[in-house]
């Protein structure tokens, strides 16, 4: 007979107990936390498009505030300004995001290691600019109000408690499309252009084509990610969208461990809770906030995701242990 | 155009040229001697700038000790910089990349200090020679900005010759060039380095208290100083501190072009967009033929 | 006999440096053709060229009767040009099984959306792939370390999944550039032995070295000496040549 490995049992009902506890999580805080594990929902979306890229092609992005809010204010213009129904709003931010990340990231992912962070960070500061700028779409320092709330068969998601269930759902299922494509052919395909270029390039994978096409799905994400916050918060400015919130997306990415995809939950979480309780301390929190990038960048090289990894590996290894003994 | 009106705009590329100029220095020196992009270079200078207020302006002190003081923070921050967060990193093998996000997590950390003891306020710092202008073909020009030209100069020769003539300035090329056969002649790399990242921290310091009589010392200053410095920089090889100035001279004149004929909302895109378009165009700089980058 | 490979002509220069000084030779379908010749005989510089890692200064790579001179890596490699390296370049993180799956890349249609939202016709390519990465395994006799990761194994090893991870594909050329460097005496043998069997099987090779012993394979050689081309045939051919052995020995 044919035994299911007991690391599977244990990842199943791990996994089992998990969604259990997702779903009856709301009920037991109130409206400020689940805000925040809303917002924790938001940042997962848009920081998963940034660690695969960090973690997969050793793409450092600081450009993904910049998309989010191209997915925010396609949502808030079409929406208000133009009247068209939100779906259509939704999908025209992520295609427009697709094709700006694809004009500009053609050139710009030529180049590599700190000249590509750089020239990344400068296209989240353009991208500030030019939201700051074109203030007849955006309304500047304004902003724009009044975003209509998503509904969903008559359904709307206008609370925290409701939109917790709705961003949950997408964010669950983007992390398991990255896992799909991180075991796929052209998941492997990634791994191998960041282990030996040439050799890749003589497997007839084009290295280059492969990059643009994953910024390209990274911003498409974070436009997606973008709309939904707009449509959560249903007002928006261009504050949202400033270089400290491209950090944030890169932290996430940095503290989740970029290389697991889970991981990003627990960076999310993070970058959004943190602030909120630290702030209690007072103004010191963006302090606090800055050495925590610097302490995870050199004590943590794996992130929260590696801490979680090594922890599961130890689990699951006790667990065989104790089966065998059983058995 | 009036002459005058490009005159005037020709002036202010100009000084805001050196300020790139100075910060790119620091850059560069910093990447000369240990091959790190130092994103902390634009805060090490708001770090010179605030302490130079803090002694000449709050405490009333004379204005040439805040200076000098605003200077030798810079040079403690690069040292400090050095010590608590490029060793660490350099001791887990850090790449690039984590090179240059703990920077970043420091220029963060900076911008952040900052808005605790300051605030959202800007604040400006009394040049030299007061707010004295000259005229230059009916266009004014402050002296202050005079003395930030004459300085600058100075600093660039200053630097020539300490790296072709002083023993340490060779030893500072060397642990950066070859760290190996370095440490076999007796140099102590992490020394060098530490002192590489000091040198750019007085640089960035003087950058600092110089800049502060011109523009507003506000704490999110740093980053976008930065990344003009960087751009400044790199059009000049991103080793050469003349280079550094060049670049800063022609970044910054191309921005008070982009305000006359453009608007002034788009002047950071324009300089952005440079910045990413030598990146990939021109990464050797202006005058480097390709493959010099390491020399 | 069908032409695989033609070089016509070929110079290189850095510079005022002239690498290759107008080099020509073919190699036949089923031939085991060797380029030997001393260091800085320009031997690399040719072989990057034929695969696309170089651009020639003048002359063509004509491939299956195309030129292939201005192609890309990729392009080649998808037409059946399949080449290794010095130092071996395997996928240091992958298991040997991906390392092999990344190699039949070039067979895959589906792109990333389809990957990302898991469509079957992904799954299938999957399958597909792996099972072309076994029987490649099975031949290279590497079930032992099928899901080690690649950077593991020792630098024999490492070679022989390069080698397995170009054959993989089934390419109408393999070039191989410096095979036997870094391995012992045994090793040499088993790589001669694998060459000998990939050659009975149809496979044409285009081998470079400066191991004579290793030349004991080849059909035919080429010896390159600054540049030129100074003497072609058989091994025998060769190691009569006083050009050559004036080449190798300086006397």
């Amino acid at each position: 007979m044919r035994t299911i490995p007991a690391e599977r049992i244990w990842l199943w009902s791990a996994t089992a107990l998990a969604l259990v506890a997702w779903a009856v999580l709301p009920n037991f805080l109130g409206r400020g936390a689940i805000d925040i594990l809303v917002f924790t929902g938001l940042y997962t979306i848009a920081g998963l498009g940034v660690s695969f890229l960090l973690g997969q092609c050793g793409i450092v992005s600081l450009a993904q505030s910049g998309f989010y809010g191209i997915g925010a204010y396609a949502a808030a213009y079409g929406t208000t300004t133009l009247g068209l129904p939100i779906p259509v709003c939704i999908l025209a931010g992520i295609l427009f995001s697709a094709l700006i990340a694809a004009a500009v990231g053609t050139p710009v992912l030529r180049l590599s290691g700190h000249f590509l962070a750089l020239a990344t960070l400068a296209l989240a500061i353009i991208a500030h600019v030019l939201f700051l700028e074109f203030e007849w779409l955006t309304g500047g320092t304004l902003g724009i109000g009044g975003i209509p709330r998503i509904t969903l068969f008559g359904f709307s998601f206008s609370t925290p408690y409701r939109f917790y269930y709705l961003v949950w759902p997408c964010a669950f299922a983007l992390i398991l499309f990255y896992t799909l494509l991180l075991n796929s052919r052209t998941g492997i395909a990634l791994r191998a252009m960041r282990d030996a270029p040439s050799a890749a390039a003589v497997a007839g994978i084009q290295v280059a084509s492969l990059k643009v096409r994953i910024f390209v799905l990274s911003a498409a994400v974070g436009a997606f990610a973008g709309s939904l916050f707009a449509h959560y918060v249903s007002f928006i400015s261009v504050d949202s969208f400033a270089i400290d919130r491209a950090i944030g997306f890169l932290l996430i990415a940095v503290l989740g461990g970029v290389r697991s995809i889970p991981g990003t939950i627990a960076g999310a979480f993070f970058v959004t809770a943190a602030p909120n309780y630290l702030s209690r301390l007072g103004d010191i929190h963006p302090i606090l906030f800055a050495v925590a990038l610097v302490v995870a960048v050199i004590f943590l090289p794996g992130g929260f995701g590696g801490l979680i990894a090594s922890f599961w590996s130890r689990l699951a290894t006790r667990g065989r242990a104790s089966s065998k003994s059983r058995s | 155009m009036t002459l005058t009106l490009l005159v005037q705009s020709i002036i202010a590329g100009l000084t805001n040229g050196f300020v790139y100029g100075l910060i790119g220095l620091g850059i560069a020196v910093v990447f000369r001697g240990s091959r790190i992009i130092n994103a902390m270079q634009g805060d090490v200078a708001l770090i010179g700038a605030v302490v130079a207020y803090i002694i000449g302006v709050s405490l009333g002190l004379p204005m040439f000790a805040g200076f000098l003081l605003g200077i030798v923070a810079g040079g403690l921050t690069g040292f400090l910089v050095d010590r608590f967060m490029i060793r660490p990193t350099a001791k887990r093998r850090g790449t690039e990349d984590s090179f240059l996000l703990v920077t970043l997590g420091g220029a963060f950390a900076v911008s952040a200090t900052v808005l605790l003891y300051f605030g959202r306020d800007s604040y400006i710092l009394p040049g030299v020679g007061g707010n004295t202008m000259v005229d230059v073909f009916d266009a004014a020009m402050r002296v202050h900005a005079i003395w930030l030209i004459a300085i600058s100069t100075f600093v660039v020769f200053g630097l020539r010759w300490f790296y072709t003539k002083t023993t340490v300035g060779q030893a500072m090329l060397a642990a950066s060039i070859d760290p190996e056969g370095a440490t076999t002649l007796g140099i102590n790399v992490s020394w060098m380095r530490a002192l590489t990242f000091g040198l750019g921290g007085l640089v960035g310091g003087l950058a600092g208290v110089l800049v502060a009589p011109l523009i507003n010392i506000q704490y999110e200053m740093g980053l976008l100083l930065t990344l003009k410095g960087f751009a400044a920089a790199i059009l000049g090889g991103l080793t050469s501190p003349f280079g550094a100035i060049f670049g800063g001279v022609l970044l910054g004149l191309v921005e008070a072009l982009a305000v006359v004929t453009i608007s002034s909302g788009y002047k950071d895109v324009v300089s952005m967009t440079l910045l990413i378009a030598i990146m990939i165009v021109r990464p050797q700089g202006l005058f480097g033929s390709r493959g010099r980058l390491g020399g | 006999m069908k032409t695989v490979l033609d070089v016509r002509a070929v110079s290189k220069s850095f510079g005022g440096l002239h690498v290759l000084k107008g080099v020509s030779f073919s190699v036949e379908s089923g031939s085991v053709t060797g380029l030997i010749g001393p260091n800085g005989a320009g031997k690399s510089t040719l072989f990057n060229i034929i695969s696309g890692f170089l651009a020639p200064t003048r002359g063509d790579i004509v491939f299956l009767g195309d030129v292939a001179t201005g192609h890309d890596i990729g392009t080649r490699s998808r037409a059946g040009l399949q080449r290794t390296f010095q130092t071996p370049q395997v996928f240091r993180d992958l298991t040997v099984r991906e390392n092999l799956v990344a190699g039949c890349h070039m067979r895959g249609r589906t792109g990333v959306l389809e990957a990302f939202f898991g469509l079957p016709a992904v799954r299938r390519e999957m399958k597909q792939a792996q099972q072309l990465a076994d029987l490649a395994i099975a031949r290279f006799e590497l079930e032992a370390w099928r899901d080690v990761p690649a950077g593991e194994l020792p630098a024999g090893r490492q070679r022989l999944v390069e080698l397995a991870r170009a054959v993989v594909v089934e390419p109408k050329l393999l070039c191989l550039d410096e095979p036997s460097s870094g391995l012992s005496a045994d090793e040499v043998r088993v790589l001669m032995a694998t060459l000998r069997r990939l050659n009975r099987e149809g496979m044409t090779i285009l081998l470079v070295s400066h191991d004579m012993e290793l030349m004991e394979v080849t059909d035919t050689i080429h010896a390159l000496c600054f540049g030129e081309i100074i003497a072609s045939g058989s091994l025998e051919v060769m190691r009569a040549s006083p050009r050559v052995r004036e080449a190798y020995l300086g006397t």
